[in-house]
């Protein structure tokens, strides 16, 4: 299956938007573990992950043609 | 008050009117932080007539803030941020009340001042404040404009308020814990163009002016990501978390103390004293190696496994922003048992003190 990876401030500096093909992934714990090993500066991050633009709060499901948002958090100003 | 003029422009709104501007004149207003993000919030939210307007900002006006932080001018700078802001504020518009807070939101006071508010809106420039004032709003159930900026992307949302279906979120639900220290660069180490905050302070205003009015569609339990470089927007809804806790707060917990040179002085070369320098190995000016000892924050972690023993740490960095994380960090391991400092504006403010000393 395709997922669209949209990523954001500092994570994107490593991990660009992009279509990912994605082989035995079926929700976004798998996701995580995947990006973490292909990423490994991201590991060591906070994160949040949004799939459809809905936050992820529990492990949720991907299908073919999600949207999936990577988030750090922000405290400049 | 509302007869002459001043707000003619907005009141003649569809949809807005004298009913919207009254509301706006009794709303009760906190901005935190008087930088980047908080100047143009302040000045649009004077400018439409806000009635009582709260700053609160213990720094001090700084020549590299003023590429973004355009309520003050180059005179002004070494002045108190919140008092120059207040002073600036009235001049624009004598008819609302100003209040300034000339110094730091912290664990002990950070209930007492936002319980005198309506709405709070965090334009602070750390994950300490920003936690502190998420925590306090939320157990004071206050809503609170988010808006916060890294590199050139911006972030949006409004907390603690109840959408349609009665469910309300916090920045914990986001981020249930603070990031480690050192792990997301802030402006100082990261850098911002000025139009940036520009930009994001005014949508913060915005959404205020929204609240206050009941106008349109706020942020509710909504995270909207700014990208100034591709002018794209995208926003997520957020959804209630379950796993954290909120800070205690208004308790007296212990604290490191933030000092200038003339304070670090009396440490130098003193045996019940330890100076770190928390900076990067590449970074310069290189300090006296035999008064400084040089811990990087990118092994800060491995440092705090062992022990210090001296009684009394200094921290020292380039902006004065890194020793309070590192500050932070050995204070949780030694509480009330150390004496912890940190050099307060870093290095850089105080360049001659350290050219004189080398």
């Amino acid at each position: 299956m395709e997922i669209e990876i949209i990523s954001f401030g500092k994570i994107a500096e490593f991990l660009q938007n992009q279509e990912l093909q994605l082989e035995g992934i079926v929700d976004t714990e798998q996701l995580r573990e995947h990006l973490e090993n292909k990423f490994p500066r991201l590991s060591s991050m906070k994160y949040k992950l949004a799939v459809n633009k809905k936050l992820v709060q529990v492990n949720t499901l991907i299908n073919n043609n999600d949207s999936v948002a990577i988030m750090p958090p922000f405290s400049g100003g | 008050m509302m007869e002459n003029g001043r707000y003619h422009r907005q009141i003649i709104l569809n949809g807005f009117g004298k009913a919207a501007q009254a509301k706006l004149s009794e709303a009760k207003v906190l901005v935190i932080g008087a930088g980047g993000l908080g100047c143009p919030a302040l000045q649009y939210l004077a400018a439409a007539g806000i009635g009582y307007l709260g700053i609160i900002d213990g720094d001090h006006i700084e020549l590299s803030n003023l590429h973004r932080q355009i309520l003050y001018s180059t005179a002004e700078i070494g002045m108190q941020k919140s008092v120059v802001a207040a002073k600036k504020l009235t001049e624009l518009n004598p008819e609302i009340e100003i209040v300034a807070h000339p110094f730091d939101i912290d664990k002990q006071n950070v209930l007492e001042i936002i319980s005198d508010y309506d709405i709070v809106l965090d334009g602070s420039d750390n994950f300490k404040t920003r936690y502190l004032v998420n925590d306090a709003t939320a157990q004071l159930k206050k809503p609170l404009i988010f808006a916060a900026v890294s590199g050139f992307e911006g972030q949006l949302a409004i907390f603690n308020l109840a959408d349609n279906n009665g469910t309300a979120t916090n920045y914990r639900d986001l981020f249930p814990i603070p990031p480690s220290v050192g792990e997301i660069p802030n402006c100082e180490e990261n850098g911002v163009l000025g139009v940036l905050p520009g930009i994001i302070g005014t949508m913060a205003a915005a959404e205020c002016i929204k609240l206050v009015t009941g106008i349109g569609k706020p942020l509710t339990n909504t995270l909207l990501h700014y990208n100034l470089l591709t002018n794209e927007q995208y926003a997520i809804e957020i959804s209630p978390g379950t796993d954290y806790t909120f800070d205690d707060l208004n308790t007296s917990q212990p604290n490191f103390m933030e000092i200038g040179a003339e304070e670090l002085d009396q440490f130098i070369a003193n045996p019940s004293a330890i100076l770190i320098d928390v900076r990067e190995v590449n970074e310069v000016p290189q300090l006296n190696s035999k008064l400084y000892q040089k811990i990087p924050m990118s092994g800060f972690d491995t440092y705090l496994t062992t022990e210090i023993e001296q009684k009394n740490i200094i921290l020292i960095c380039q902006h004065g922003i890194r020793s309070v994380a590192a500050a932070e960090a050995l204070l949780d391991k030694y509480g009330n048992t150390k004496n912890i400092y940190s050099l307060k504006g870093g290095i850089v403010k105080w360049r001659n003190y350290f050219t004189a000393h080398e």
